[in-house]
Order: structure tokens, then sequence, then C-alpha cells
């Protein structure tokens, strides 16, 4: 819903967003050729190509998705005859320099090794979080020379964020902030996220954790069942591959388990199961709007409509 | 086989090469295909290109519009392969000869997987993210120390050859579990990123890559080759040996130390690598029946041609998705093992 509305035209409007110091770790390699905006972009990880499609422009070429290979389906609309350069992990070099890009976005975790190559093919920027999409937006705008654009959206989605506190607290009243967890299944374990992509936005939108999960680093992997009681909170939200049988399996078994029965967020169901390309995968502001949304269904609160979003920014 | 036979001696005569007809000959047509495969993996890719166009980016690169996939992209990783599977072959070789057990293998006694849960640990805890420096050195101190293991137990029980395999092979388990921890406990990418460094692979080898497995291959290749004939009085037995002038002790000592410096600093660059270490001994045996000079010689260039015609099948085959050698190396490593089962049986 939120996508389309995208690129029907934002008004260029003031926005009072408070300008962030850019961080001084990103490499901006090539600093030349960033006067000319860059035509032809390769993404080289899955946040990078929904940020490229928010910003509006098409990647030449791009990595392919975790699921729903070769791209997700929220993605697909917007990138028709775009390349398929192999995996995030292991990007097919050769055809990154056959593609002749004139930006290339990759990430510090999966792409530190190859980035001397990369800044030979083309201008380079690595961004330092997979899953931080405010400053990858960031970072991109002020590599493709779309900067005013980016800050356009960051407006906007402060505007939603601030929208959605406020009317969950005045949904929730005593009951907000809430005590939530994130939780995804796997084959023969479950993990609970401390951190990442959905917990970061969770966080921004001023939801809260455990005690017992206030804790850096990503999360961790539970392998025994009887570990259910630490993923309680006062909701749930659950996210798994669901084409995948033995995540499935691992996800019937859990959740018919006694303990998990118990949990407080069980009883009083409020247990989510939610997608999980928005929540995990796609990690860029498309995504990051898309679970808002989802959010703001889950809740039932009524949404901001499209004239309330831009004009306001 | 003819008995005619070119030696090489330094002035001195302190060191040997004694060559066959038969082995030159073997060295030079392995030497031709390793340079033709060399040059058809240089022509691949994800879009091939004309020999023509290649060979002009390799010898005018100005003039050539590859140049950069050609030279930075292609050559490096045609490079590494041959050193590394060189490496590889010559390690295996020489493990054998020195316990005297043609299972014997780098990757078997666990000198690979010394190296590699240094180099996980060194991933999983954060110490170095894929591609540093610290890699390299951290996996070759591993392989040393697992190698000094094996040494220690030797020294203290007096541990024949065969026992010596059976220490390997329990610290390479051992080894091998204590990486599955390490990987269980990390967080998705640096699993990920550990999984494909261990499956071993040449993606985005580069020129530093190249330049630093150089030294490695450039000292004990030859140091192995020098001490090549002591293999050959090893294989009569200890007390043959001795009394045939050896200085046993010390010649084992600088082949093991050969032979783990080039199996660790080959996985160091190139990741957990199998099967090259034990396969190419053999084929190397199978083609020729000459000393151990020789052999170390065919070993290395069948294992430097195993793992490049390896790289261009996970290059190519399955483009543009990257997969690693290793994979490959198993593949044809495993119907080799099962042909020399019936070779044997005849």
């Amino acid at each position: 819903m939120f996508v389309m509305t995208l690129f029907t035209g934002f008004s260029s409007a003031t926005h009072g967003q408070p300008s962030e110091a850019m961080d001084q770790t990103n490499t901006v390699d090539h600093p030349k050729h960033s006067q000319i905006a860059p035509k032809r972009v390769v993404t080289l990880f899955q946040g990078a190509t929904d940020n490229a499609v928010a910003l509006g422009l098409k990647p030449v070429g791009v990595v392919e998705s975790w699921t729903e290979q070769p791209m997700y389906h929220y993605l697909r609309p917007y990138l028709e005859g775009v390349h398929y350069l192999g995996l995030e992990t292991q990007p097919d070099l050769e055809s990154i320099a056959w593609l002749n890009p004139d930006l290339i976005v990759g990430e510090r975790s999966r792409h530190q090794l190859i980035s001397p190559l990369l800044s030979r093919i083309a201008p380079t920027v690595i961004a330092d979080q997979l899953y931080d999409f405010k400053a990858l937006l960031k970072l991109m705008g002020q590599a493709a020379g779309r900067e005013h654009k980016a800050d356009e959206l960051l407006a906007c989605w402060q505007v939603r964020v601030e929208d959605f506190r406020m009317k969950m607290a005045s949904r929730l009243g005593e009951r907000w902030p809430q005590k939530v967890s994130v939780i995804r299944f796997r084959g023969a374990s479950a993990r609970i996220y401390y951190g990442g992509f959905a917990r970061s936005v969770l966080d921004e939108l001023g939801f809260t954790r455990p005690e017992s999960q206030r804790q850096s680093g990503w999360g961790i992997n539970l392998t025994s069942q009887e570990s259910i009681p630490a993923m309680d909170a006062e909701a749930i939200f659950v996210f798994m591959v669901e084409s995948n049988p033995s995540v499935m399996e691992t996800y019937r078994t859990w959740t018919r388990h006694p303990l998990w029965q118990q949990l407080e967020a069980a009883r009083s169901k409020q247990i989510y199961k939610v997608n999980p390309v928005t929540w995990n995968m796609g990690g860029g502001y498309l995504a990051a709007n898309n679970l808002l949304d989802e959010l703001y269904a889950h809740y039932s609160l009524e949404p901001l409509n499209q004239a309330q979003e831009c004009c306001t920014c | 086989m003819s008995n005619t036979a070119i030696v090489l001696r330094t002035r001195s005569e302190r060191l040997t090469l004694r060559l066959s007809r038969h082995t030159l000959f073997v060295v030079a047509a392995l030497g031709t295909a390793l340079l033709g495969s060399a040059f058809v993996s240089l022509c691949l890719g994800s879009h091939s290109t004309s020999p023509a166009n290649v060979f002009q980016a390799l010898v005018s690169p100005h003039e050539s519009d590859i140049a950069l996939i050609v030279r930075e992209i292609r050559l490096p990783r045609v490079l590494l392969a041959i050193l590394v599977g060189a490496a590889l072959g010559v390690a295996g070789l020489v493990l054998q000869g020195l316990v005297r057990n043609p299972l014997a293998s780098p990757d078997v006694i666990g000198i690979t997987s010394g190296a590699s849960a240094a180099a996980v640990f060194l991933l999983t805890i954060g110490g170095a993210a894929q591609g540093s420096p610290l890699i390299p050195v951290v996996a070759i101190a591993g392989a040393f120390a697992v190698a000094l293991t094996i040494l220690t137990v030797a020294w203290i029980k007096h541990a024949t050859p065969g026992q010596l395999i059976l220490v390997g092979i329990g610290i390479a388990s051992a080894m091998g579990a204590l990486i599955t921890l390490m990987i269980v406990t990390s967080p998705d990418t640096t699993a990920m990123n550990a999984y494909l460094w261990l499956t071993g692979s040449l993606y985005a080898a580069q020129w530093g890559d190249v330049l630093g497995l150089l030294p490695w291959v450039a000292v004990f290749l030859p140091l192995a080759l020098s001490r090549a004939r002591h293999l050959d009085i090893m294989a009569m037995g200890d007390d043959m040996a001795t009394s045939l002038g050896s200085a046993l002790n010390l010649n084992r000592l600088v082949l093991l130390l050969a032979a783990v410096a080039l199996a660790g600093s080959a996985v160091a660059f190139a990741g957990g690598l199998s099967f090259i270490g034990l396969v190419a001994p053999h084929m190397a045996r199978n083609l020729s029946r000459s000393g151990s000079a020789g052999l170390i010689l065919i070993a290395a260039m069948v294992g430097a041609l195993m793992l490049l015609l390896a790289d261009i099948i996970g290059r190519i085959g399955f483009a543009p998705r990257d997969l690693p050698a290793g994979v490959f190396v198993a593949c044809i490593g495993a119907p080799y093992f099962v042909y020399q089962l019936h070779r044997l049986r005849r």
C-alpha cells in the first residue's frame, strides 16, 4: 500500500529533520564522480536494492533474494529486466564489471573482501550495517546525487513513526510502551532477536523488550524447547520461511508445547505471525514501511492517509 | 621406462636432482596441460571472451577494454588455483612419504583442520573480517600448532607412523567439533562466511592473495625438493635409512616443516580445501614410478591442474552463482578413489 504512494511524487516540502552527521567510517570512493548523478547502479545486498527502488533508482544489477527467488515479490514490479548477479555473499564480479556500473553499493560484513576489486570497477560505497536502512538511505542518496529525495523519505518516515507512537499510546493506554519479543523459527531451532532489522524498527517505534532481552548482539539461537519461556513478552512477533517444511515442523512442535501455551502472550492471544521478508530479509526503507503497515493493521490503528503523510513533512 | 636420466647437480654436489626421461616427459605434458587450462580459464567467464582479446589484455592492457576483467578478476584467481593446488599436492606427497602411509594427507591428519579452526575462531570472535591479512597468519599458526601437537605425542610415546596418523585423525575430529561449535554459536553472517571459507573457495582471489602465498611456495617447495631423496631412503625403513647415512630426525623435521608450511599457507589463502593433498600424490604415482623428486614435481602439477579445473567448473558451470572449487575437487577425487580400488582388486 505504502509502496504505491512512494512514486506518486512528493511535494518538495521543507523538513525539520535533524541532520545527523554522516557516519565517517562509510567509504565513498572516487568522490570526483559524485557530481554526475549515477545512472547505472548495482546493489549487492537486499537492503540496498530496496533502498535504491525507494530512491527511484532502478538498479541495473542486483543480487538474488534469500526467498521468493530471484527477487522478493514486493520489489519485483520495480525490477523488470534487471540483471541478477548471484548471491549476496558471493556476487559475480565479472558480471558486475560487464554491466559497466557507475555506482556499486555493498555492505561491510559481506563485501569488505571484494571492495578493492569493486572500487576498481566503479565508485563503490560500503555500508556499515546490513539493517540500518536510514543510514544506508542517506549514504545512497549522497552517492547517487539524491540527497534531497533521501531526506524527504526520511522525513516521511519520521511522520509515520510519530503518528504510530501517538495512536499506540492512545490505543493501549497504560499498556504502552508494550514489551515485545521478535522470534524466528528455523529448521530445528528458534531465535530470539535482540538486534537486527525488525528489532531496530520496533525500538524506534517505541516498543520495549523484556528484561532478559536487554542485551547487545544479534540475539540467541534456542535449540531446546525448555528455553521457550525466554521468549515471553506482552506480545510476540513470529516469522519464518513458510515454504520450508523443516521450519514449519519446528514451528508446529514448538507451538504445541505446553510451555508455549503457558506464555503470557499466548494466553492473552498476543502472538502475531508476520512476513519474514518484511520483518527480516528486505532490510530497506520499503520493507520498514511495510512493517509499519502490518503493525497498523495488527493493532487496528487508523492509517495515515497519503495526503497527511506527505503534506505534513 | 627409459633408464636414461637427466641429473641436475650443484657444483659441490650437495643438491642433486635426478629425473628420468619418462618423468621429464610427464612433467612436460602436465606443464602443457596446465598452461592450456590456465589460458582457457582466462578466456571463460560470465561472458566468454575471445582468446585474441584475452591475449591482448595480457600483453598490452592499455589498448584492451577487458583488461580489468582478465588481469584483475580472472588472472589472480587462475594463479592462486595453481599455487594452492601445487602446495597441497606436494604437502600430501611429502606427508605420505614421511609416515609411510598412502592415506596420510594434510586434511586427514588434521593440519588443514588446525588451520581452519584457527581461522574460523578468528572470524567468529570478530577478531577479523573476511579478507583480513590476519587470517592467513593465524591459519598457518593453527597448522603448525597441530603439527607440533602430533610431533610431541610422537616424541613422548615413540609412536610409529601408523599411530601418528591415528593421533592426527583424532586431532582432526576434535578440530572439526570445535569448528561446528563455533559456527553454531555465531550469528548468520559470520557463520555463512565461515562456511564459505571452510569449503575452500577461490572466489574474489586478488593479487594480494597471490603475492601472499607465493613466498611460501617459492621457499618450501624447493626445500621439499632438495630433501626428496631422503624420502626415498626413508621408504626403506628407519634402520636402513640410518645405515645409509641419512640424518633421519633432522630430515624428517625439515620435510615435515615444508609439508606443514605448504598445506597451512594454501589453506590460509584458499580455505579448507580437502582431497587434493590426498589424491594428487596417488595420481602422480600412477603417472610415474620415478623417485620422490620427480613425484614432487608431478604431484605439484597434478594438484594445480585439479584445482584449476575444479575452479573453472565452479566458476562457469553455475553462473552467476560462484560455487566453491572445493565441491568439485571432491567430485573429481571420489570417483578417482573408486577407480583406484577397482585397479587394486584386479
